[in-house]
């Protein structure tokens, strides 16, 4: 223990011995670990954005299918009245409806939106305009007119670059075909209430919400839906909601399925993995060069101090006392730099955590990834996980940059220590 | 049956061979040679002759190529590294040329150092050392970093820390060689005394003919191999 102790006092008198180069040194450090701090907290921000705003225009956290709706698209793959009570009662269950904020049943079809200048294929979604306006938020989005409300009965709500190419306007009517239950092409005439822009062309262009219950007269469908779409109280416990879910329909998964939103919309599951990966190279770029500086501060302290090492040696240090003191001292430079960038990391997180970090004025246009329209400020996120992500890669660039210094202090030749001039 | 003393440190043998440049050059030859308990011995020799490659063998801090050396009692030759570094720790002191303070520590600290690593209680420690710190004249320095001290008082703080452990012996390569004529003799007195009052082992490698006429014994090295080894009565300046 006494040992212990004074290999500390001495690795942490060394760090303080070359005061400038320690601080030149630890300053690279700080500034690695609050970069990566703030960064990791604006990605997952950001991510945490694309995630709300896909599951919101998409179906949610979790959609409630038929197990081949996802690929057919068909209205034979619809829930049925039976299947849509089973996981109704299975969403009903309390360890599920207490982490689940919305369902929103959907009707959706692909077809063909006709006025009288043309026609457009267009995505149809019969939705309960109540708890969709909650749900999707399309309905703030609006830039005439109105969204659909629950008396609405022979009413839609569509995009502005459809009203634009069909020659719309609030009021105007509009006839939708599309295939219905029996196999046969069917029409609907409805009304526009209201025209919203997303900013998204795939959106604004290929969207219609109808009532619900118009579409399943419609399309003759009865009482059944293609998709629940479940919004979770927090994305981060999607998975556990999922898997519950899962469970609770496992008796009827011939007939009901449910799919979390990364098999869903795999397109932004891949954008955000693409998105993890490219942070995660930078880190371990940003990593590498910071781990670098400290290896050459540590290392060029070793070979300044040769006699010196040679000398605690003679006094009847081991080699592995000796590398305990060089190690020491790159450790304790690691950790308290690192630290304090996680200080400064945290702090600057802090500042965004409000307002978030506005970065539209470097865009001319909007922004989307992967059909999905993300908002020109990211709020930062606070996980503890983060706090355990930087320690964890503060200890590991310490000892990794500490140890092949240590190395070599024990490769030092004792006799040809002592002629060393520093 | 009389009891008979072992040898502070001993040598059978002893061959030191360096390569350089596929050229092997034989820095000590064939030394065998024993110094007792209490001894103040001297190796001198021209440059090249051998006297801190010796030296470092005395002390474990080089092997030798062939032949063995013994510090009181223990075979150097037979022990692991580990084993070696708790020997120089326990029984044997150093004394360098440059004096090799550990310059981000106090007197007190360095001297105490060894001392520290064995496991002595502070204030045992504390005590020793400013008990050593008072006889070798430099009490009041304990807690003067190295670079706010002469010369001379490094060197002095560099015995304390040699002999404060009570060790089989003290190595000191060219302790005098960085200092005035003034701190020379001073120091000289200091390790007389040391060796007199202490009984302290020395083994010094030198030029400083100063320091050859205080020898009780003297070894004359000549290309790494013992020309001569005499001995002369205890000196009457000590």
């Amino acid at each position: 223990m006494r040992r212990a102790r004074l290999l500390a006092r001495l690795a942490l008198r060394n760090v303080r011995r070359q005061t400038r180069r320690s601080i030149l040194t630890a300053s690279a450090m700080v500034l690695g670990v609050a970069v990566l701090v703030f960064s990791r907290a604006l990605g997952d921000g950001a991510h945490e954005d694309w995630i709300d705003q896909g599951v919101r225009l998409g179906k949610g956290h979790i959609a409630v299918q038929h197990p081949r709706f996802q690929q057919s698209r068909h209205l034979d793959d619809r829930l049925t009245p039976r299947a849509l009570a089973v996981a109704e009662r299975a969403l009903a269950r309390p360890d599920i409806a207490k982490r689940v904020t919305a369902v929103a049943p959907r009707l959706e079809i692909q077809g063909l939106a006709y006025s009288a200048t043309g026609a457009i294929p267009v995505f149809v979604t019969g939705v309960e305009p109540e708890i969709e306006a909650a749900f999707s938020k399309l309905g703030e989005r609006v830039v005439e007119g109105r969204y659909l409300v629950d008396s609405d009965r022979l009413h839609a709500f569509v995009g502005q670059r459809l009203a634009e190419r069909l020659d719309l306007e609030v009021g105007s009517r509009l006839v939708l075909t599309g295939q219905d239950a029996t196999g046969e092409i069917a029409g609907q005439f409805v009304r526009v209430v209201g025209i919203f822009r997303t900013g998204l062309p795939e959106a604004d262009e290929g969207i219609v919400h109808i009532p619900l219950r118009t579409a399943q007269e419609w399309l003759q469908v009865g009482g059944a839906v293609t998709t629940l779409a479940v919004l979770a109280v927090s994305g981060w416990d999607m998975p556990g909601v999922l898997e519950d879910l899962d469970a609770a329909l496992a008796e009827d998964s011939s007939e009901v399925a449910a799919l979390g939103w990364r098999q869903a919309m795999p397109e932004l599951d891949a954008a955000i993995r693409i998105d993890d990966y490219g942070d995660y190279l930078f880190h371990i770029i940003l990593f590498v060069i910071v781990g670098l500086a400290i290896v050459n501060t540590v290392l060029m302290s070793v070979l300044y101090r040769t006699r010196e090492f040679g000398v605690l040696r003679a006094l009847g240090l081991t080699k592995g006392e000796t590398a305990s003191v060089v190690f020491g001292e790159g450790l304790l430079l690691t950790a308290v730099s690192g630290l304090l960038g996680m200080v400064i990391g945290f702090a600057f997180t802090w500042i965004f955590f409000r307002n978030g970090l506005d970065y539209s004025g470097m865009l001319d246009n909007e922004f989307t990834i992967s059909g999905i329209l993300l908002e020109p400020v990211i709020v930062p996120i606070f996980r503890v996980v983060q706090v355990f992500q930087s320690l964890g890669s503060i200890v590991v660039i310490g000892v990794l940059a500490s140890l092949y210094p240590a190395y070599r202090a024990t490769r030092i030749d004792v006799a040809e220590a002592m002629k060393f001039e520093a | 049956m009389s009891e008979q003393r072992v040898a502070a440190v001993r040598t059978d043998a002893v061959w030191k061979v360096f390569e350089h440049d596929g050229i092997a050059v034989e820095a000590v030859r064939d030394v065998t040679l024993e110094i007792a308990p209490g001894e103040f011995v001297v190796l001198a020799g021209p440059s090249g002759s051998g006297k801190t490659t010796l030296l470092n063998l005395l002390g474990g801090l080089t092997a030798p190529t062939r032949g063995a050396v013994w510090i009181d009692g223990r075979e150097l030759t037979a022990m692991k590294e580990r084993q070696r570094a708790r020997l120089r720790l326990e029984r044997v002191g150093f004394v360098f040329q440059a004096y090799n303070l550990l310059p981000v520590l106090t007197a007190l600290e360095n001297a105490e150092f060894s001392l520290l690593l064995r496991g002595v209680p502070p204030e045992e420690r504390t005590r020793r050392v400013r008990a050593l710190f008072e006889r070798i004249g430099i009490g009041g320095l304990e807690d003067r970093r190295p670079s706010k001290l002469s010369g001379g008082q490094q060197q002095r703080v560099a015995v304390a820390r040699a002999v404060v452990g009570e060790p089989a012996l003290v190595l000191a390569d060219e302790p005098t060689a960085n200092l005035d004529s003034a701190s020379s003799i001073a120091l000289l007195d200091v390790m007389t005394t040391l060796n007199v009052e202490l009984g302290t082992t020395f083994v010094f490698a030198t030029h400083d003919q100063r320091l050859m006429e205080r020898a009780r014994r003297l070894i004359r090295l000549v290309d790494g191999g013992v020309e001569s080894d005499t001995r002369r009565p205890p000196s009457t300046r000590a």
